[in-house]
């Protein structure tokens, strides 16, 4: 007798709401995208130009320089956070005193659930006048001959500002994967490495290296978090479609691009289907990113 | 010569008094077994010896160990696990570096080899001397984490003893292996109490009576006996010691 | 050996310093809205709380609307997302080696990271666009969709916590397995679902990208009915503090002193009673 399994049934329909809403969103963005890819071609992701017109014949997009400023910022940001919560991770495991253990760990928490508003007015406020004042001026001052430093931080508004921003937010995520990870690690391999006469720095070292996998992950998470992040970014980066090598120009980034334009692209026929396009690049890459970073961390949990 | 003495030793997790007043006088060059039933503060006392307790904040050591004569207190704890190797319960190489690295590692950690070829040199001398090297000499650049559990835990004493330590420390070396991988063990200890002093904990007296010159019996903390293992074995003095070793406590 | 101790010591007062670089932000942004917010909340008095919005130039007036807008958002979210969640995640718990369960378990994983200014734009486009307004019923659902996986996640790791005896002995009871779960699991689990559903209150209440193209904004009227624009306290700071205006900064700080204090409420308690979230 095959018994029907009633419950399973009765289940089985809500993950299929959960799947077909996923699957959903991503024919909604190639179907709005479509016109601007019939019309374009890929151009849309291989230039930089933004042309809106009411007139549908002269209008031309090219999305380029927000998927640059994206990629630009959220490196800046895993930059930061790869040794400020290895660091962080590390240091509140094993030799934190035993009273800061937890209050440290606390605030990350706090850090890492934050309104990311609350980031953003601080960023716009608080730290890009900081930034521009203590840390482009100065450079630019002295060392504007390198590439990196050549824009003059005219506002403050640029990649630096976004990606510190950026760097500031996503470390806690990221420390908060290493953290459980390091933590992890049976107690057997600290007595090992340390009974074969290894110092701190030496143990924490091959200590590390057994949790690479879970680090990979951290990275590629919070990269995913930053290249995803919104109000924050659109706050700081200076929106404007450049393409800098420099630091302290200002630029976009594809969500704050279309945090900033689509509120009015339903004036212009083709600037909705171009603001698809870029979300469905958000989409792709954070889709690739975040499905690598989750594969890396199923390796951590399962290999050992 | 006394490889290790303690003297007075006792040892505190917080509050709890685990190790109460211990001296214990181990000569070189033998087989000294720390015996006793579960929990009674073996592995602990054997922690202590190189200063490996000291990772756990919580434990406290009052009196006093020395090697070949001198403090450990007065040494630095690196050094003293450098002199003093130690294999534990789990075979526990790092499953993320070869075979070699795991070897090589105390070697390179401590500085104590000044060239590529005199790595490989001590490196094969002590995987021959833990009986491993010919299965695994085809295969010392594959990850450390497919041998067997038996291969992993000679790759641990090859790893001790790479360092050329003074004393070995073994924490129930066998106690997660199958009969056969144990006894490889067991017979790779006779071969090594030629050049260095082994201090094994158990809790198996038949093990003990096997491998070791001299035993200790430790129950709830406290010394109970110790002395020649054949003596212990055959004329025990204290009540306790006999009713251990003959099975009528756990 | 002296080299290594150096580096040795070098290297505990080098992540010491780095730990203190990671959680100095927080101070700084705890301290600065403080600072910033406190006088505004003092000055605006209760009036900042219910009023509606001042004019530029002219005042305090109050952010009530998006007070108001914040609460009708994350109940109307929370009434969508959660039956939903917690069925998700009762499948996933229940058959996670079925090939439904396994993909539902990777999917919440990826929604989890999934861009939220990505679900704002597919809610307009399914939503918006049809119903020709922003509406509180479009805003709820960006949220719920942003609130789900975590929810879901939540439960299913609560569900799949329970030891096995439990299960095993309400199902020798003779309990369908319908009533095994709703009868007996969903009550031990009760604390881990119940921070899930915290979580993802806290979560959303905060969040402000999903709602840019849905919600609409409103900073006037307080709530009009689902098909009708709602204003929401993040959504409010966002636009204030692209105005060119010093008093909309001024609210702005204000504001967001106050959603700072409504996640704490939120967050903290819940943390302090566990040892470990997932953000």
């Amino acid at each position: 007798m095959v018994r029907m399994d009633k419950f399973k049934t009765f289940l089985a329909p809500f993950c299929g709401l959960v799947f077909g809403l996923f699957i959903l969103m991503l024919i909604v963005y190639l179907t709005a995208s479509l016109p601007i890819f019939e019309r374009e071609g890929l151009a849309i992701y291989t230039t930089n130009v933004w042309k809106a017109s009411e007139n549908p014949q002269k209008e031309f997009y090219g999305v380029l320089a927000a998927i640059y400023g994206s990629i630009y910022t959220s490196v800046l940001a895993v930059l930061i956070a790869l040794p400020l919560s290895i660091s962080f991770a590390v240091f509140v495991i094993d030799y934190a005193p035993k009273r800061l253990k937890e209050p440290l760990m606390v605030a990350t928490d706090i850090m890492a659930g934050l309104p990311t508003i609350i980031y953003g007015i601080w960023g716009a406020f608080v730290l890009v006048p900081i930034l521009k004042e203590y840390v482009m001026m100065p450079l630019y001052e002295h060392f504007s001959f390198i590439p990196l430093f050549s824009f003059r931080p005219v506002t403050g508004y640029s990649y630096l500002s976004a990606g510190v921003l950026l760097g500031i937010m996503v470390t806690p995520f990221a420390s908060a994967i290493i953290r459980e990870a390091y933590r992890s690690i049976p107690y057997i391999y600290r007595e090992g490495v340390y009974a074969l006469g290894a110092t701190r720095y030496e143990a924490t070292k091959i200590l590390l290296g057994y949790i690479k996998p879970a680090i990979v992950a951290g990275i590629l998470l919070a990269f995913g978090r930053a290249i995803g992040e919104t109000v924050a970014v659109s706050l700081v980066i200076g929106n404007v479609f450049n393409i800098n090598p420099s630091l302290f120009a200002p630029g976009y980034t594809i969500s704050s691009l279309i945090a900033n334009q689509f509120g009015n692209a339903y004036i212009y026929k083709y600037m909705v289907p171009a603001l698809f396009a870029a979300g469905l690049s958000l989409f792709i890459i954070g889709l690739i990113v975040n499905l690598a970073g989750l594969m890396y961390l199923r390796r951590f949990k399962y290999a050992r | 010569m006394n490889a290790i003495e303690t003297e007075d030793l006792h040892i505190y997790y917080g509050k709890n008094h685990v190790i109460k007043g211990v001296n214990l006088e181990i000569p070189e060059k033998s087989v000294f077994a720390i015996m006793g039933p579960s929990g009674c503060g073996k592995s602990t006392l054997l922690r202590s010896l190189n200063r490996l307790l000291e990772l756990n904040e919580d434990a406290k050591i009052k009196g006093d160990i020395r090697l070949f004569g001198k403090s450990v207190f007065d040494m630095d704890p690196i050094i003293v696990r450098r002199e003093i190797g130690m294999v534990f319960q789990h075979p526990n190489p790092f499953p993320h570096m070869s075979i070699f690295d795991n070897v090589a590692l105390g070697l390179k950690l401590n500085k104590l080899v000044k060239s590529k070829n005199e790595l490989k040199k001590i490196v094969k001398w002590a995987l021959e001397k833990s009986a491993l090297w010919d299965e695994v000499k085809d295969k010392l650049h594959e990850p450390a984490s497919a041998l067997s559990g038996g291969q992993m835990q000679r790759l641990c004493i090859a790893r001790a003893i790479a360092l050329k330590p003074k004393v070995l420390l073994m924490d129930e070396p066998t106690a997660n292996l199958d009969p056969v991988s144990a006894r490889k063990i067991e017979e790779l200890i006779f071969e090594l109490k030629k050049d260095l002093t082994i201090v094994i904990v158990t809790h198996s007296p038949a093990q003990a009576a096997r491998v070791s010159d001299y035993v200790a019996f430790l129950y709830l903390g406290k010394l109970i006996e110790v002395g020649k293992t054949e003596d212990i074995f055959e004329n025990p003095k204290e009540e306790l010691t006999e009713k251990y070793l003959t099975g009528r406590m756990g | 050996m002296l080299v290594r101790k150096i580096k040795d010591k070098l290297f505990i007062v080098g992540i010491a310093t780095l730990t203190f670089l990671t959680i100095l932000p927080l101070f700084h942004i705890v301290f600065s809205v403080a600072v910033e917010g406190l006088p505004v909340l003092l000055k605006g008095g209760w009036n900042f709380i219910t009023g509606t919005l001042a004019p530029p130039d002219d005042g305090l007036g109050g952010i009530g609307p998006a007070i108001v807008g914040t609460f009708v958002l994350t109940f109307l979210a929370s009434l969508l997302g959660l039956p939903i969640a917690i069925l998700t995640g009762i499948y996933a718990a229940e058959y996670p080696n079925s090939l439904l369960g396994k993909a539902t378990k990777t999917l919440l994983m990826i929604m989890m990271e999934f861009p939220t200014i990505l679900v704002g734009l597919f809610v307009m486009q399914i939503l918006v666009v049809p119903m020709g307004s922003y509406s509180a019923l479009a805003g709820a659902l960006a949220l719920a969709i942003v609130m789900m996986p975590y929810v879901a996640v939540y439960t299913e790791e609560a569900l799949r916590g329970i030891p096995k005896k439990y299960r095993e002995g309400a199902f020798a009871l003779g309990l369908t397995r319908f009533n095994v779960v709703f009868r007996v699991l969903i009550g031990l689990a009760r604390k881990g679902i119940l921070t899930g559903v915290l979580i993802g209150i806290a979560k959303v209440a905060g969040e402000t990208a999903p709602l840019l193209f849905t919600a609409g904004g409103a900073t006037r009227t307080y709530f009009e009915g689902i098909n009708r624009p709602v204003g929401a306290i993040p959504l409010l700071i966002y636009d204030l503090v692209q105005q060119p205006y010093k008093n909309y900064h001024e609210i702005a700080w204000g504001a967001s002193l106050l959603l700072l204090i409504i996640f704490l409420a939120i967050f903290l308690p819940i943390r302090l009673s566990l040892k470990e979230v997932k953000l």
